[in-house]
């Protein structure tokens, strides 16, 4: 499945930006499950200096220096990425203990090497009852997958999606208690419980084609960036991917921007301004499929 | 070991302190060896050391202890909030020199194991993938920093400074508790250990042959330099700031070293290099000796709610623009995850066997590691890794070391059970037991239990190790390591030698020194700092004022005039304008407002207020303040808080008034009299020449207008201490162009607006200047305006209106000097996250 994703940032600002320095991390990479076959990045404005590297967690960077006074920084990024997991494994996983082992005996430092994902982290900390909820899914001897699917289903079953309810900073703890949130929170939380079971989890951020309603047209710009976690199931299975908060095994549908241990890992920009002032955030995301794409692509704009 | 030389009462002391000395049995002692024979080369200290007369010991060492303080080597003073205050024994620990020897080869063995340690996990990392090391016993370090895995260390090397905390366990033999590869601290403590000690027993210092630890210190020095790109490199000390509990040996550590101490806000990084924010403008730092944990350092790429980091470190470390000491990452060889694996990575990597055991450990990451731990009700468990503190859960009974032994029934299901679903956070250690070392109490001497943290330093040939080290000592007489906890007090540590030892300081030869009257580049933030101090204490100095006027007016009968009516009003009306008091105390008796603007908490204006963000903003730049000058911005607080005080009646208030502009006028005169007359002291000098022209001027729009009575002019000259000088001057009385003019436009009174303009028009006058341009900057544009204006003006033209605009003008004066020269005055521009999901 093919899709062109834009993903377009404007940050307007009270007083004048004098200097701006930036990580974005905007750029989908190229995995087994997708092929990057075009993407681009834009700055507005022009950066003074602009670099490119791999982060910590394989993701792609670009680290602009602004220089130019501006009040308004715009930053578009565009994809064209075919999306082919392997199907959805039927099996049950391995047993869920032997795959614990299992994780502390690797010997992979590498970006995705399943140790980098098994210990807390900063935004996805240890948390007593999240681990016990969790529990339940996890009896002794139960494949993983089989297992970490029963708990997404029942975060899906037992939370609601409420985008009122949290915010960017909201700890897993505050919406484990309220039982309700957003992708991000949901991801935190599942994240949480398989860590605190000892499993080695990443929480993946990209996109997620939606279906417009029937004969209602796309609207540009009104689709959002989406979260969920990725789950270790042992060398053999590798990582496999689960959305708590639509119920679903990540598929064809989802587009993978970046990875690491939690939210802030993964942030799609970082900055920091030098600016007295107030600013406003303004995101516009469309994920399109490439069959309605050409119908599409005078007004998008894509090329 | 014969004393021949010592008198009898030397030798019954000497014998007295021997007969009460008990070790206890079963652990090694470093006094008595296991025969309880004492040791020679204690016996000879304390030979020497008995030679002193009864109470002499003490009187010599507080001595030296206060003088170290008054000099101004130490900073450290007594009552600091946030500081570890670690008393030190009277008693050096000693050690000879063959034993020694054995100590400094393993410490030496250790660092060189670390730094190669660092460079497989950071480099190849072929330990990892050929599984002599797992992957997990690295990644639970919050110091494993990925982003610098494949980046070669700027300077060639990963650690400046390691250190190694070693205990002498039963069989006498030495061991490794565990390895600092952050940022050890403790060396600088140990500086001023040695120089208590030295100050107070000189000769006996002199003729025991201890080993110097200026030769150690240079060598570090030599090694910091030698990592930079440049000659004559600008290397820094970067501290996470006054609230750092060791904030006190850093900032002792960079005026020893000659370093400059800088925190995160300081830098900037700009195309690849990193900068330090001067009142010059930017000037490049070649080398960083580290004090921020690892994951502070960046927040752009690291953690990004850090405020103590400089962003766009990691990058211009990648680019090889700044060296930074300890490498960040480097803590990742704290973890006790990894004691269990040195053995064998000793023996990858060096080709030899440890020379020195550590503690025997085993990770729980491990199947059969973690079988036995669960085996064994002996041993001790503890954290695998140093959790970050953002990461540790409040309450985790777990979250520091504990005797398996001591875990209640409970506690043990519960760690099985946290065992069970994490084992890898965990590890079982040998229990070790400490030997003991003398320490004094009251002319006695008692076997106290000890670690000693041992230091060795990175030259271009080599780790070199300090003959010393920080000892700490514990007040419980449990032996067993875990007990020891964060320790009671230091011990200076003595290495003897055979041969004599030569002399040497950290005084550079005669001929290096090249002359020069100004040290460096003032800081920015230095800059901010002294004078915000300046504001504050002229502040306060200006509400003391008001508050003795409201308490003279009603006991002196003769100007008891304004005891009442409009003119206390408007002494209340000024206090209320300055913050001092709240609008409500409006027409309160004189006491009753008196009490509130001198020691109101809650007010931002009250004299406590101010004295307290006063002594704030001077604790963050300890090392450019004299000893004195703490010592009485302290007793000006202590003053006002002195919980004895009772503010009864107006003479109370009165005295407490009194005493405290007394201590202002010291602080004045001191900063006038012995500050160096460089950038920071006119910083200083022009925050309080500011604020005096500020308040000035509102006293005298409030208290010289058309309407003014006499009782006005004659508090208005109160306020601005000219009674004097206008009754010598005038003998008609009081009017209202004479007063305005003395106030606002003589030049020759030292209280005028006047002289305030025209000494800071000096001030900015020796000041740098940025501009190439041949503009003006706007702070010397304005006061240029302004001095012209008021030398020009007539006193009879100096209405109400006159005075407010010259009010305004200093106003705007203070934030333009904020924006030319500080990181974040009034007005400065600040640094700000992108916020939001993006």
């Amino acid at each position: 499945m093919i899709y062109a994703v834009r993903h377009k940032t404007t940050y307007r600002y009270e007083a004048e930006v004098t200097f701006a320095r930036c990580v974005l991390r905007l750029r989908p990479g190229s995995s087994l499950t997708q092929t990057v076959m075009e993407s681009s990045l834009s700055v507005t404005p022009e950066p003074s200096s602009s670099f490119d590297r791999t982060g910590p967690f394989g993701e792609s960077t670009r680290t602009v220096v602004i220089e130019t006074p501006h009040r308004a920084l715009v930053i578009e990024a565009q994809a064209l990425v075919d999306v082919h997991t392997p199907p959805a494994r039927l099996d049950f996983g391995a047993p869920w203990e032997l795959v614990r082992t299992r994780c502390l005996e690797t010997s992979d430092l590498s970006p995705l090497g399943p140790a980098n994902f098994v210990y807390p982290s900063v935004r996805t900390p240890l948390v007593g009852v999240i681990t016990d909820y969790a529990r339940t899914s996890f009896w002794k001897g139960r494949g993983v997958v089989d297992a970490a699917s029963d708990l997404m289903n029942r975060i899906r079953a037992d939370f609601t999606y409420d985008s009122k309810a949290t915010d960017v900073s909201t700890a897993p703890a505050e919406s484990f208690e309220a039982r309700r949130g957003v992708c991000q929170d949901f991801a935190h939380i599942m994240i949480c419980g398989l860590r605190g079971l000892g499993l080695p989890v990443r929480y993946v951020s990209g996109y997620l084609r939606t279906i417009p309603p029937p004969g209602r047209p796309r609207l540009a710009g009104a689709d959002a960036t989406h979260a969920w976690i990725s789950l270790w199931c042992g060398e053999e299975s590798g990582w496999i991917g689960f959305d708590p908060t639509n119920n679903i095994m990540v598929q064809d549908d989802h587009v993978v921007l970046a990875s690491g241990r939690d939210y802030s890992d993964v942030a799609p920009i970082d900055g920091i301004i030098l600016a007295p002032g107030k600013q406003t955030l303004k995101v516009e995301v469309d994920v399109i499929p490439q069959e309605e794409l050409r119908l599409l692509r005078p007004a998008f704009g894509a090329r | 070991m014969k004393h021949a030389a010592l008198d009898p009462a030397g030798a019954e002391r000497l014998s007295g302190w021997l007969r009460g000395y008990r070790p206890i049995a079963g652990t090694p002692d470093e006094l008595f060896d296991p025969s309880l024979t004492p040791r020679d080369h204690w016996l000879k200290f304390l030979g020497e050391l008995a030679e002193y007369p009864a109470g002499q010991i003490r009187s010599r060492f507080n001595l030296a202890t206060r003088h170290i303080r008054d000099t101004g080597v130490s900073y450290r003073i007594y009552g600091e909030e946030n500081e570890r205050n670690w008393p030190i024994n009277p008693v050096p620990m000693i050690l000879e020199q063959n034993e020694w020897a054995t100590i400094a080869a393993a410490v030496e063995q250790r660092a060189t194991l670390m730094e190669a340690l660092l460079k497989d996990i950071y480099g190849e990392g072929t330990l990892v993938a050929e599984g002599a090391l797992p992957a997990a016993a690295l990644t639970g370090s919050p110091d494993f920093i990925r982003s610098l895995r494949g980046v070669p260390p700027p300077g060639g090397r990963y650690l400046q400074l390691y250190a190694a905390d070693l205990a002498r366990g039963p069989d006498g033999r030495w061991w490794v508790l565990g390895d600092r590869t952050q940022a050890p601290s403790g060396a600088g403590y140990e500086l001023e250990n040695r120089l208590v000690l030295s100050r107070a027993y000189p000769g006996l210092y002199n003729a025991m042959n201890v080993e110097r630890l200026a030769p150690f210190f240079d060598a570090m020095r030599k090694g910091l330099a030698s990592a930079a790109e440049r000659v004559d490199p600008r290397i820094c000390l970067l501290t996470p700031g006054p609230f750092s509990e060791t904030y006190f040996e850093q900032a002792h550590l960079a005026r020893y070293l000659g370093f400059l101490l800088v925190e995160g806000d300081d830098l900037v990084v700009r195309d690849g290099l990193v900068y330090v924010r001067t009142i010059t403008g930017l000037k490049r730092a070649d080398v960083l000796l580290r004090r921020v944990d690892a994951d502070f350092v960046d927040p752009l790429e690291l953690n990004s709610a850090s405020h103590l980091g400089v962003p766009g470190l990691l990058e211009a470390i990648r680019g090889g623009g700044v060296a930074v000491l300890n490498m960040p990452g480097s803590g990742v060889l704290e973890s006790k995850a990894l004691l269990g694996f040195m053995p064998r990575l000793c023996r990858r990597l060096l080709g030899e066997e440890l020379k020195m055991p550590n503690v025997a450990t085993w990770w729980c990451g491990q199947a059969a590691e973690q079988a036995l731990v669960r085996s064994r009700s002996d041993l001790a468990i503890a954290p695998a890794f140093n959790l970050a503190p953002n990461l540790a859960q409040s309450g985790d009974p777990f979250a520091r070391p504990r005797l398996m032994s001591d875990l209640t029934r409970a506690e043990k299901a519960e760690f099985f059970a946290r065992l069970e679903d994490r084992p890898g956070d965990f590890v079982g250690q040998e229990v070790v037991r400490l030997s003991t070392t003398p320490v004094m109490r009251d002319d006695r001497l008692e076997p106290a239990p000890f670690v000693l943290r041992v230091y060795a330093t990175a030259t271009p040939d080599g780790f070199c190790v300090m003959p010393g080290g920080f000892c700490r000592t514990s007040d419980q007489m449990d032996v067993r390591a875990i007990s020891m906890g964060e320790g009671a007090r230091t011990a200076d540590v003595w290495v003897m030698t055979d041969r004599p030892v030569e002399r040497v300081t950290l005084m550079a030869s005669q001929d290096e020194v090249k002359v020069r009257r100004i040290l460096g580049h003032l800081p920015s933030r230095a800059a901010d700092n002294l004078f915000w101090l300046g504001r504050y204490l002229e502040r306060a100095e200006a509400n003391l004022r008001l508050v003795r006027s409201l308490c003279t007016s009603l006991m002196d009968s003769e100007a008891a005039l304004h005891g009442e009516g409009e003119t206390l009003t408007k002494l209340e009306e000024l206090l209320i304008a300055s913050g001092a008091l709240d609008e409500e105390a409006l027409g309160a008796r004189a006491l009753d407002a008196a009490k509130p603007a001198l020691l109101d908490l809650e007010a931002k204006g009250s004299v406590i207020t101010l004295v307290r963000r006063s002594r704030r903003t001077a604790a963050s730049m300890r090392e450019r303040l004299s000893a004195d000058f703490w010592t009485l911005l302290l007793n000006l607080e202590n003053g006002l808080t002195d919980p004895t005080r009772r503010l009864a009646s107006e003479a109370d208030a009165l005295q407490l008034v009194e005493s405290s502009l007394q201590i202002l006028a010291a602080l004045s005169g001191l900063a006038q009299e012995n500050m160096n007359r460089a950038a920071g002291w006119r910083f200083l000098d022009m925050g309080r020449r500011i604020e005096r022209g500020i308040n000035t001027c509102r006293f005298a729009r409030t208290l010289a207008d058309a309407e003014s009575t006499t009782d006005d002019l004659d508090l208005l000259l109160d306020l601005v201490d000219s009674q004097i000088t206008y009754r010598a001057r005038y003998l008609v009385g009081l009017a209202l162009t004479p007063v305005r003019d003395m106030v606002m436009l003589d030049a020759f009174n030292t209280r005028s607006v006047a002289f305030q303009v025209f000494a800071m028009r000096d001030h900015l006058a020796a000041l740098p200047s940025l501009v190439e341009d041949g503009m003006m900057e706007p702070p010397n544009r304005i006061l240029r305006q302004l001095s012209t204006e008021i030398e020009t003006a007539l006193a009879a033209d100096i209405d109400a209106d006159a005075i407010e605009r010259f009010e305004d003008t200093l106003l705007s004066f203070s934030t333009a000097v904020g924006d030319r020269y500080f990181l974040r005055g009034a007005n400065a521009v600040p640094t700000i996250k992108l916020a939001g999901l993006a």
